[in-house]
């Protein structure tokens, strides 16, 4: 038989919810429901698509509850069912296809004298227009993203799975979410670098 | 283009991910000593990481939390029935 990979209190409400408790399932949309919920907003950029992404995947994800084993924590796959709603919200909206990201550009030449600068986070309130400013520039450059690297960057690097995690979720292999993940993160690192070298943060 | 950087470059994410052996780090940390920008290149990858963890949004609005519920709510109520 296969271990029960779920967590505890999950897998306590996952029976409590096959048994007919809705108070179950409230507590499991309590206990994930800003994560899909955010994660739906990284991916798409829009409240409305994100807040469509999260009935979506709770909808799906208590229509086939009763069929979860638990060999995957709750967790995994909740995203996995998020990030089938995410391929299948950009297959509605007819997206262009994704382009790809070449890791020869980003490699540092000989005498090159290219900089990098990224800014620094400010925790300071008062520095609201600032941290904005920022927040809209970091938006912009993950939404600039091809979705397949997006998806990538935003499991491993904003919802902190392992690269098997996001293998599994993403049905490819490791090494694939490794080459999509380094690629995504000098794509954004370039990106925000310039929005900063060019004045748009200040 | 430095062959070596390309090959070290490569790994760079791997590296800042402690996904690499002992020796595959030994030699990238080699490779440091003498090329400033793939030491500058992990050091600005991790703080880009830094920076969109900080800026992201961390609740669902409470108006769509509400619908979320009542829609849950009304769907699973009735294929229960």
């Amino acid at each position: 038989m296969n271990e029960i990979a779920t967590e505890p209190i999950d897998h306590r409400l996952i029976s409590e919810f096959k048994a007919g408790s809705m108070e179950a399932m409230e507590k499991i949309v309590e206990r994930y429901e800003d994560r899909i919920f955010t994660f739906g907003l990284k991916m798409c950029g829009h409240l409305q698509d994100a807040e469509d992404i999260a009935q979506e995947t709770f909808l799906n994800a208590f229509k086939y509850l009763k069929d979860f084993r638990e060999e995957t924590k709750l967790k995994n796959w909740l995203f996995k069912i998020a990030t089938t709603a995410c391929i299948r919200k950009r297959r509605k909206k007819k997206c262009e296809p994704d382009r790809e990201i070449s890791l020869e550009s980003f490699v540092p030449q000989n005498g090159d004298d290219v900089t990098y600068e990224i800014p620094d986070w400010s925790e300071d309130p008062s520095d609201n227009m600032l941290r904005a400013e920022l927040k809209d520039v970091i938006d912009n450059a993950i939404q600039s993203l091809s979705h397949k690297y997006r998806l990538v960057f935003n499991l491993r690097d904003m919802e902190g799975f392992s690269t098997q995690e996001a293998a599994d979720i993403l049905g490819i292999s490791t090494q694939s979410v490794k080459t999509r993940l380094h690629r995504a993160r000098l794509f954004l690192r370039e990106k925000i670098s310039t929005a900063y070298k060019e004045g748009v943060v200040q | 283009m430095r062959e070596e950087c390309k090959k070290d470059f490569e790994r760079l994410s791997e590296y800042l991910d402690g996904e690499l052996d002992d020796d595959a780090c030994r030699e990238i940390e080699r490779h440091f000593r003498h090329c400033p920008e793939c030491r500058v290149c992990v050091d600005t990858m991790k703080k880009t990481i830094q920076l969109c963890q900080a800026v992201a949004t961390e609740e669902i609005p409470s108006d769509a939390r509400e619908r979320l519920r009542s829609m849950l709510r009304e769907c699973i109520d009735r294929t229960s029935r």
